[in-house]
């Protein structure tokens, strides 16, 4: 089975490579509280690139500022040639950036039907045609009911296409809001989350999905993610948020040595020598081994306790 | 569907069965049966409005006038006089317009207060009625132009039509009419709601923030929401003019719009079947109670004042009681009832965690709730 939407069966967007997403000094403040303090990252095109953070540092809120929810109050995001700050939500999706929530946020009725609301950018029949049902509509819906079954396949919901969404388990709902933003086939994928809550296999499984989808549709995947293991293991960059501000930036071994990620997650050893950045700086190579090994057991741990 | 009988098949029965009244009933009850086909597609509408979009709404008696009194203008002298058919058209469209006035208010306004503002329409439409006296006809309102189309009447003509034996006046004629009008709203809305504007709707309802993340327009649609609902409205306010012979202001109050949302709570939000149902409820008990007023306990006759309750009120007292019933053991309506029935009485239909599932058996004592 193909990944990519053949022409015949539905109607895709068939882009050849995505265009590159880039945050420009995004600041967002909510009544004096600045969640975003000129945030600045590029995911390159056809990448997986990591946000983590501790808990508050606003991710979610970046999130809300790229799928259009927030407006930012000065610097912007582009895709590509366009700009996304200031377009309305239904714009930035129509422009083929799809997300999920961290709160699961699935709609009554059944996996279809959720499926097929990702397909909404993408189909056209409008009230009318709908309505008296004509020809084009049915086919329009057909194709596009084709194609949601094939993405249920590929992320392991082919068994329960007919399901209503409230009786699935967590897991699984939490891969129908992954599976309705791949309907979009969209050029970024944002995922808040997306293991959060499942156990093991679940956990497997997703990032099993999210690494085919990357390798096959070439669409690049923004990650906010808590399970150290997986950013680690799925993400070619990594963006360190901290109190709304970008603290660090690389691969991930490279953030993992970081000694600034190390203080925000773990704390610094002694806080009254928080002020001597430069000493934490060049420490020696040993000693940062050894607080970047503490760094992956407390983040496994977090990731196992779920 | 269903395993045994095809769909066709039930569709066709059904067909059949509601062809027949007009040729058994009297007229008393083929009026019953006309104000409930009619309340069914103002039912429908609103059940798309408030049921499937989340847009909670009080006006629906407002539209329904609009297609009512809009119809009696349009056809009617005073007014343009216009052909009946056209007129009945127009007027649907003219109902949908005044929902799409209203929809920068609906924009912007949600739940409870969209209520509220929908309200105002009411006492609106109702002061307008009462005081455009050239248009509305006033507190006496206007007599209603019957409808004729392509030289066939919908109404008394005293021509003595006859189909089988039967004389056709114009219950037996407007039973057929509202049978397609109906029809063609059942079919229409659940195509709606299965395909693409269904979908939104439903996703707008549950969540803006998701819908517009999916791709929803959400202010278009809130506002498409409005004008279909109210066009259904608008044809449904048509059919009960054309069944009243007379359309008067004090019959589209609030109590009306109270009406409606009985219906559909009853029938089952969301559905295009409960909220027909619903209205049948809604529509038939008050008049059925009115006639059988006399055999019921503690019931008087209408015009006595001997004590007791009248016809009328005892009915609302009993829906009042249904829709607390539904609402405590039934949240999810007729619709819901009928669901669960059905699957009892098929131990082995084909269930979405058969796994799980004890052996068939005849008769399941309980069903294992989700």
């Amino acid at each position: 089975m193909s990944l990519r939407p053949t022409t015949a069966t539905a109607p895709g967007r068939l882009a050849a490579a995505p265009p590159e997403l880039r945050v420009q000094d995004v600041t967002v403040r909510f009544a004096g509280l600045t969640a975003l303090d000129t945030v600045s990252f590029t995911v390159a095109p056809g990448s997986v690139h990591a946000l983590i953070g501790p808990n508050g540092a606003g991710k979610s809120t970046c999130f809300n500022v790229l799928s259009g929810l927030y407006r930012p109050v000065s610097g912007q995001v582009r895709l590509g040639d366009e700009t996304l700050t200031g377009l309305a939500p239904h714009r930035i999706a129509a422009l083929g950036v799809a997300r999920t929530f961290q709160n699961i946020v699935t709609t009554e009725g059944t996996v279809a039907d959720n499926l097929m609301l990702g397909r909404h950018v993408l189909s056209r029949a409008g009230f009318a045609a709908t309505a008296l049902r004509l020809p084009r509509a049915v086919r329009e819906q057909r194709a596009h009911l084709a194609r949601a079954r094939e993405i249920a396949e590929l992320t392991g919901l082919a068994a329960r296409f007919e399901t209503p969404v409230a009786l699935l388990s967590y897991g699984d709902r939490k891969r129908v809001e992954l599976a309705r933003a791949l309907c979009l086939e969209p050029r970024v994928l944002l995922l808040d989350e997306p293991v959060a809550g499942m156990n093991g296999a679940e956990r497997a499984r997703t990032a099993e999905v999210i690494h085919t989808v990357r390798a096959e549709l070439g669409l690049s995947v923004l990650l906010v993610e808590h399970d150290m293991g997986l950013v680690m293991r799925l993400a070619d960059e990594v963006t360190v948020l901290d109190f709304g501000r970008c603290i660090a930036h690389g691969t991930p071994d490279e953030v993992r040595r970081h000694p600034e990620v190390l203080r925000a997650y773990l704390g610094t050893p002694g806080e009254e020598t928080a002020g001597e950045d430069t000493t934490a700086k060049s420490t020696t190579a040993k000693s940062t081994t050894a607080q970047g090994t503490a760094l992956e057991e407390v983040t496994d741990s977090e990731g196992d306790s779920v | 569907m269903s395993e045994r009988i095809p769909k066709g098949a039930v569709v066709l029965l059904a067909a059949l069965l509601l062809c027949a009244p007009p040729f058994y009933l009297d007229a008393f009850w083929l009026r019953i049966g006309l104000f409930s086909m009619a309340a069914a597609i103002g039912a429908v509408g609103l059940g798309l409005l408030t049921g499937t979009a989340g847009q909670l709404s009080l006006g629906h008696a407002f539209f329904l006038a609009v297609g009512a009194y809009g119809y009696t203008w349009l056809a009617g002298e005073p007014g343009p006089g216009l052909p009946t058919g056209l007129a009945a058209l127009l007027a649907v469209r003219l109902a949908g317009a005044a929902g799409g006035l209203f929809s920068p208010v609906a924009g912007r306004v949600r739940g409870i207060y969209l209520g509220v503002a929908t309200l105002a329409l009411v006492f609106l439409g109702h002061h307008v009625l009462l005081t455009a006296d050239s248009v509305t006809g006033g507190f006496n309102g206007r007599s209603v132009p019957p409808l004729s189309l392509g030289g066939f009447s919908f109404g008394d003509d005293g021509g003595g039509l006859v189909v089988l034996g039967v004389p056709f006046g114009a219950e037996e004629r407007l039973w057929f009419l509202g049978l397609a009008l109906l029809a063609g709203t059942w079919w229409t809305a659940r195509g709606l709601l299965r395909g693409r504007p269904g979908r939104a709707l439903a996703a707008l309802r549950d969540s803006e923030t998701a819908a517009a993340v999916m791709g929803v327009d959400v202010a278009r649609h809130r506002a498409s929401a409005f004008v279909v609902s109210s066009m259904y409205a608008g044809l449904a306010g048509v059919l009960l003019a054309l069944a009243f012979r007379r359309v008067v202001p004090d019959y589209f109050g609030l109590a009306l719009s109270v009406d409606y949302l009985a219906m559909i709570v009853i029938g089952g939000l969301g559905s295009v079947a409960g909220a027909a149902a619903g209205a049948v409820f809604v529509t038939a008990l008050p008049l059925l109670m009115t006639r059988y007023a006399d055999q019921l306990p503690l019931v008087t006759a209408p015009g006595t004042t001997e004590g007791g309750v009248g016809p009328t009120e005892a009915a609302r007292y009993l829906y009042g009681a249904a829709i607390v019933l539904v609402l405590l053991y039934a949240p999810d309506g007729l619709t819901g009832i009928t669901r669960r029935v059905r699957t009892r009485l098929r131990p082995a239909a084909p269930a979405p965690a058969p796994a799980t599932r004890p052996s068939a058996s005849a008769v399941r004592t309980k069903e294992p709730t989700p």
